[in-house]
């Protein structure tokens, strides 16, 4: 009787491990099957009740970048998951959170601007309409503001970095096409130690777009001047080349149309625009190359492009 | 008579420190506590008694050997059904009531409700406590708390009743009461282990005894058997009488005064000292044969080990 | 029934402990501050509320039953009353289930005097009341029926500092599954991802009780996932009791 004790006492053990296996496997069956349910997930969405960065500073106790760390991670994973259709709502917030927790770190101003520029490709293209009635330019502008905003603040907490308004000039140009808010990127990262000398370039050429002929002149003459080799001295010298074909250009044209209101017809040549006393000389392009007219459109156009030079 | 305990073979080692290092306990420890008996388990600080009763009660397993309970190998808690066991300094609940802690320990032995509540008044008569019955255990002293430890032990009419040492910490009057109630069980045909360290009272109300020593029982067997009627001396104390007078007879042990005590170790020579005392008009104070104790096999058995 | 008498006075000494009617305190006080934040929040001020007061049901109850359970097994062992009590016709399994469900009891009783504070502001700020923020209660307490067993379970061999830090930890990887999901995704297949796998499998997954979201946000939950849930708390706390069971039997009680 005392061995069956014995042995009853090791069954029970045998029956106690036997019954854990069981509930192991069983929960790991159920929670494969809890897993293939489809929640919809919207990890984090309570963030946005939070309301500053500056409180948050507070209550992270002195770890700051830590939280600043792991809410970037969240954000990245969140602007990620293309299936969130509401996800650019309060992107400027969620960045501002991260930027007032560590000013200092500098990969989310960057990927932030660059989500929210993405963000507002994909409101005017997606099928969905990403911005739920709102109206999708409306929406689009709004997410390109806050990657000013990403961008300036970058700028603000980072005065070395030549990066923020480089990307901020960079998106003014290309995207917007707003072309005096470019001229003013480029130039306030002109002044930032370390920035590279292309940026000059990107500078005159958005003083060119918007219109200033004039002063794109001066500042493509003074790259030309200050050209620190050959490459960078034939560039300024092209650009310098299309500056001045665009204002003669325009000159002719405009003088054309006035022959043609006086006239009723096309000037046949560019002579007949001298003798008829709307322009003083000729001009020639850069090189003292003619310029090519066409009587029968009254356009012109360079003997040469200004890049085949 | 069937064993109400048996033990086979005991032994267990334990590992203390850091690295474990490995301390035997009870090195084999064998005895049986027949039906109906009073049984003292006595030893040493540290020989292993609490031990023991540990792995008897299922609160410490044994490495080796085994136990039985009222015939059913003691890892079955149906062993326990028919026991009842009191600690050496009982830990109670300290924010229920002797009748609330009563009754949820009836619960445990599944008491019907109407049974509880007769042996509940029952018990706290027994022990004396009925009119602090109903104050939470707190509040309670240590003799109050030793009997509210009896009560609960006694909750389940156990036909096994163990005690780790029932009359530690009591006056006087509480260990007589104590001690009347373990009589009380007697001639209720319970059974009795328990330990003491308190010798005289062991000698008073046990049938058989065990000695334990470094884990290992040392001496077993009754009482009677054990400590034998044998007169070691007898002490006589004389007074008007000059110590010089029993030069050759005794041993003076102490001169007061008038008084003379004597220690006289050949049984014959005591009826010579009296008639020497008659002769020479001395007073016979006291005569008492010394007999052996169990005092003096206990000392005698753990210095010899 | 021996497991519901252990059960009976494990209640009544959680019910006198202290720390009890301060998280309960805090939790009043955090449900009742919803309505202050809200007024704070910019948009729906009801999902604040719903949300706020959900969470504090969820935390302190979470700390209830880790502060509480944490010292119910370890405080009967460091002050002996475990020998007497073993010393009964009891199973050691029988202790260990009986001081479950006593606090489960205990904490029944908080969880639904928090919810009916809960309820009732919500209820003066929408004037009805949504079954769905019943079932995310019901849920939330499932989730606290598991780390109520978790805490007994560290508190059968370990003492109530250390308890705490394990079930807490338990409760923090319970809720960052999801991290785990996302460096699956992230990884090329090997080794390393079927481990990764593996311990995705068996750790627990604490987010399948968390209808908070849900519920805040009205969206719909997707019936298939109640049953699947519910026993997957059921399964895993009966798992961390056999295992506290187990452990505990080979205690010895010097």
């Amino acid at each position: 009787m005392l061995k069956s004790a014995a042995a009853k006492k090791g069954s029970a053990t045998v029956l106690l491990v036997l019954f854990l296996l069981a509930a192991s496997s069983a929960i790991v069956l159920l929670k494969a099957a809890t897993d293939k349910v489809v929640r919809t997930k919207i990890p984090g969405s309570s963030i946005i009740y939070i309301p500053s960065g500056k409180f948050l500073k507070f209550a992270t106790f002195g770890y700051r970048d830590l939280a600043a760390d792991a809410i970037y991670i969240w954000a990245i994973q969140y602007y990620t998951t293309p299936t969130i259709d509401d996800r650019f709502d309060h992107l400027d917030h969620v960045f501002a959170i991260i930027n007032e927790l560590d000013p200092r770190f500098q990969d989310p101003y960057e990927v932030g601007a660059m989500i929210a520029v993405d963000g507002a490709q994909e409101v005017l293209t997606d099928t969905r309409d990403l911005s739920r009635g709102r109206g999708r330019l409306e929406y689009a502008r709004s997410l390109i503001q806050a990657a000013f905003a990403i961008l300036d603040r970058g700028a603000a907490n980072n005065p070395d970095q030549w990066v923020y308004p480089f990307n901020a000039g960079h998106i003014a140009l290309m995207t917007l096409k707003d072309y005096p808010l470019a001229e003013k990127y480029f130039e306030q990262c002109m002044k930032i130690p370390g920035a590279p000398e292309f940026v000059e370039r990107l500078r005159a050429n958005a003083i060119y777009k918007k219109g200033d002929l004039k002063t794109s002149w001066e500042t493509w003459l003074d790259i030309f001047k200050r050209a620190p080799d050959e490459r960078t001295k034939k560039i300024a010298s092209n650009h310098l080349y299309n500056v001045k074909a665009t204002i003669d250009r325009a000159a002719l044209e405009e003088a054309a149309s006035k022959y043609r209101e006086g006239h009723g017809r096309l000037p046949p040549d560019l002579e007949a625009l001298v003798r008829a006393g709307f322009l003083r000389e000729v001009p020639k392009d850069l090189d003292g190359k003619d310029y090519f007219y066409d009587p029968a459109t009254g356009k012109v156009r360079t003997a040469i492009s200004p890049w085949r030079r | 008579m069937a064993d109400a305990i048996r033990i086979e073979n005991l032994q267990k080692k334990f590992r203390i420190g850091f690295i474990p290092k490995p301390r035997e306990i009870l090195k084999g420890i064998s005895l049986s506590v027949r039906e109906g008996e009073t049984f003292g388990y006595l030893g040493p600080n540290g020989a292993g008694k609490t031990t023991t009763i540990k792995c008897l009660l299922g609160l410490i397993r044994p490495d080796a050997g085994t136990i039985e309970i009222l015939g059913r190998p003691h890892v079955q808690p149906r062993s326990r059904e028919a026991l009842g066991f009191l600690p050496e300094n009982p830990y109670f609940y300290d924010y229920l009531t002797a009748r609330e802690f009563l009754s949820f320990t009836a619960d445990l032995f599944r008491i019907g409700r109407a049974e509880k509540a007769r042996r509940i008044d029952r018990l706290l008569g027994l022990v004396g406590l009925e009119r602090a019955a109903d104050l939470p255990l707190r509040k309670y002293s240590r003799g109050m708390l030793q009997r509210a430890g009896l009560a609960q032990a006694l909750i389940n009419d156990p036909k096994l009743v163990v005690l780790d040492e029932p009359l530690g910490g009591m006056d006087p009057l509480g260990r007589k009461e104590i001690r009347d109630i373990i009589v009380r069980f007697k001639d209720e045909g319970k059974t009795v282990f328990f330990t003491s360290h308190i010798l005289q009272d062991i000698e008073m109300i046990c049938d058989r005894v065990a000695i334990i020593v470094g884990g290992r029982i040392v001496k077993e067997g009754g009482l009677r058997d054990l400590v034998s009627e044998k007169v070691l001396f007898t002490e006589v104390t004389v007074s008007g009488m000059p110590p010089q007078t029993f030069a050759g007879l005794g041993e003076s042990v102490s001169a007061q005064g008038d008084r003379v005590l004597l220690k006289i170790y050949d049984e014959a020579l005591v009826d010579q000292v009296v008639r020497l005392i008659h002769e020479r008009k001395g007073r016979l104070i006291a005569l008492s044969p010394r007999t052996e104790t169990l005092e003096d096999i206990f000392v005698d058995t753990v210095t010899r080990t | 029934m021996k497991i519901g008498a252990i059960a009976g006075i494990t209640f009544k000494e959680a019910k006198r402990d202290r720390i009890l009617y301060l998280l309960f305190f805090f939790a009043a006080l955090g449900i009742v501050a919803s309505r202050v934040l809200a007024i704070l929040t910019v948009g729906d001020r009801v999902k604040i509320i719903k949300d706020v007061g959900l969470a504090s049901i969820s935390l302190f109850g979470v700390l209830m039953a880790i502060l509480i359970g944490t010292g119910l097994v370890y405080k009967e062992i460091d002050k002996k009353t475990i020998y007497t009590l073993l010393a009964k016709p009891l199973y050691r399994a029988e202790f260990i289930l009986g001081k479950f469900l006593g606090l489960v009891l205990t904490l029944f009783v908080m969880t639904g005097a928090m919810t009916l504070i809960f309820l009732a502001i919500v209820y003066a700020h929408t004037l009805k009341i949504e079954g769905s923020l019943l079932v995310a209660v019901a849920y939330i307490f499932l989730e606290l029926v598991l780390v109520t067993a978790v805490a007994i379970l560290f508190s059968s061999f370990s003492t109530p500092i250390l308890s705490s830090l394990f079930a807490l930890a338990f409760y923090l990887i319970g809720h960052l599954s999801w991290g785990l999901e996302l460096i699956l995704k992230k990884m090329r297949p090997g080794a390393g991802k079927a481990l990764v796998r593996g311990l995705d499998m068996i750790l627990p997954d604490l987010e399948n009780f968390n209808f908070k979201t849900e519920v805040v946000h009205g969206l719909p939950i997707p019936p298939g996932i109640y049953l699947s849930s519910f026993l997957y708390g059921v399964c895993y706390t009966a798992f961390i009791l056999g295992l506290a069971v187990l452990i505990f039997r080979r205690r010895d009680f010097i």
